[in-house]
């Protein structure tokens, strides 16, 4: 066999976050203009794999084969790989993991991953409908679960019961993230702060959650490019940020196959999390910054247990504490998060990856000090998925 | 249990009554579309069942057409308990997806040591908000949804439906 070639991502752009006046493939050009003016040694001819992560795209805007649209809206010409895949939330990262088997091994040297979602609807309710077929629908969404916060509160309530988390430690978690998030450009929430009182004193979601517990929905386009090291180098002057190690695991669709003992414990996540330590080479104690998935603030207190940055129902205090602050033990989600930059389904992931990746090359705009390895985090479905991906400044060895 | 009407509504709620499949909030219930049909048939007799594997003995939620443990075609339907603890719950008063009621309460059910069904995300419904408490005993009950509509040759055949929630044992 061929000697392995090593993967790494080279860089990205993203499209503006929110509501948007815009079409889902208006948004895909946007992204990938980003990621142009982010790589100015980027030829769209450079590009020979294409892969476009979506959920609402066929719902939504009528695009099921989405990724010949795609191709046309770009001016590409892939001759390795041109699909689409989705696995909700996690859409663009499972994206990564593909694109990473495929550079290495050698079937493609340069990918561009997008992910992109048009959510909002002319009406409000098809928005909140859709989420009806995004659950398991015959059984779990038969029993009226759409839009996901009902769901986590239920497992807000659960971690509060069995670990003693309170309210007070939810709200930290959206007030750094918020506190992040407030000089991104492309967030949904750019240039918004948050106070404790603020984030205490919101209406409520769903009991135990108020606003500022819940990430957004948002229409929006991200875009990265994965390439082989070698054609990285021809393209890019900056530091080499490698695709060390991933691991996605899934067991179940819906409720009656929960894995955990509880709805606070998500063995699943654990288990993702401990393929992508093993495949990357590295420990939880190696990460010096992580983007974990805080579609609600609970969610980011468990991933923090689950992934080894603290012991399991400690996560509560672990966050009040300061320890995911740019100056604490382990910052996480320094451009805001999903809670703060908000939530496109597909574009998420390779937002949160491009994210490493400028911290790693030592060019964010919260940057993390002489950060070495980072690691991003999705979870997908009614929690039914988990996709770690980490990344270093070294390959491994 | 109460004796199951003919369904009042044929469609989609959410479409005044037009039938589009893929706005359906319900499941195919019909051998035409479902090879699981006979769940929805025992749910009509007001029993909770699923599939058994006869080979090694597992109990599938949802029932299907193998086992998910060693891909058996070898199943028989097997009944459930229908009584369960609420574990914990929640109450949705805005933002229920049309077609259910607010509020619109979930809870997450326990069925004991002893039930090859561990856990499940259950509606209880005939509920006042804030009348439900962890801890509360509920049953299991059935009831009409929407039927659908099936073009068969030249024909329309109406699909009656029944869908399943919980109810506070009093």
């Amino acid at each position: 066999m061929a000697q392995k070639k090593n993967a790494v991502i080279v860089g990205g752009g993203t499209s503006k976050f929110g509501v948007r006046q815009a079409h889902l493939l208006d948004m895909v050009q946007e992204a990938a203009k980003a990621a142009s003016e982010d790589i100015p040694g980027l030829k769209p001819t450079d590009i020979d794999g294409l892969i476009v992560a979506t959920t609402m795209a066929g719902r939504h805007s009528s695009a099921l084969n989405t990724a010949p649209l795609v191709v046309h809206r770009l001016g590409l010409k892939p001759t390795s790989i041109c699909i689409r895949l989705d696995t909700l939330c996690a859409g663009s990262n499972s994206a990564i993991i593909v694109a990473k088997g495929l550079v290495e091994s050698g079937i493609s040297e340069v990918i561009l991953v997008t992910g992109v979602e048009k959510v909002y609807m002319p009406q409000r309710w098809e928005t909140n409908y859709t989420q009806l077929a995004v659950n398991d629908h015959d059984w779990d969404s038969a029993m009226g679960l759409g839009v996901p916060p009902p769901f986590f509160a239920m497992i807000a309530k659960m971690h509060m019961k069995r670990y003693g988390t309170t309210k007070e430690q939810m709200a930290h978690v959206s007030v750094v993230n918020y506190n992040y998030g407030v000089s991104n450009p492309k967030g949904h929430f750019s240039g918004r702060t948050l106070t404790l009182q603020e984030a205490l004193e919101a209406r409520i979601i769903a009991d135990p959650f108020g606003l500022y517990d819940c990430c957004p929905l948002s229409d929006g386009a991200s875009a990265v490019i994965i390439a082989s090291e070698e054609r990285a180098k021809a393209m890019s002057n900056r530091p080499l940020v490698y695709l060390r190690g991933t691991g996605q695991h899934a067991s179940h669709s819906m409720s009656a196959g929960w894995p955990g003992e509880t709805l606070a414990e998500w063995p699943h996540l654990k288990k993702a999390g401990e393929v992508a330590y093993k495949n990357a080479k590295l420990t939880p104690k190696d990460i010096d910054v992580a983007q974990v998935h805080d579609c609600f603030t609970i969610s980011e207190i468990i991933e923090c247990e689950e992934l080894g940055f603290c012991k399991k129902g400690e996560g509560g205090p672990f966050v009040a504490s300061g320890a995911i602050k740019l100056d604490g033990e382990l910052p996480v989600n320094t451009d805001g998060g999903l809670l703060s930059v908000g939530h496109p389904f597909g574009a998420s992931g390779a937002r949160q990856s491009l994210e490493i990746c400028r911290q790693l090359q030592g060019r964010a705009i919260n940057q993390v000090k002489g950060a070495k390895f980072g690691l991003a985090h999705n979870l997908s479905g009614t929690c039914s998925q988990h996709t770690v991906v980490i990344y270093g400044k070294e390959p491994v060895k | 249990m109460a004796e199951l009407q003919k369904s009042e509504i044929v469609g989609t709620p959410a479409l005044n009554g037009t039938y589009i499949a893929e706005m359906d909030m319900w499941p195919f219930e019909t051998p035409e579309f479902n090879r699981i049909y006979p769940f929805y048939d025992n749910l009509r007799a007001g029993k909770f069942t699923t599939t058994r594997c006869k080979k090694c003995g597992y109990v599938a939620y949802p029932p299907g057409v193998i086992c998910p443990k060693c891909w058996s075609e070898e199943l028989e339907w097997v009944e459930l308990p229908q009584r369960a603890k609420v574990e914990t719950f929640t109450e949705t008063q805005a933002g229920a997806p049309i077609g259910f009621e607010s509020p619109l309460i979930m809870a997450w059910l326990t069925f004991g040591e002893k039930s090859p069904l561990k856990h499940l995300l259950g509606r209880i419904i005939h509920c006042k908000e804030g009348e439900l408490k962890e801890g509360d005993e509920v049953k299991f009950v059935v009831f009409n949804v929407p039927a659908h509509p099936i073009e068969v040759k030249k024909e329309t055949k109406v699909c009656e439906r029944v869908y399943y929630a919980f109810e506070r044992v009093k």
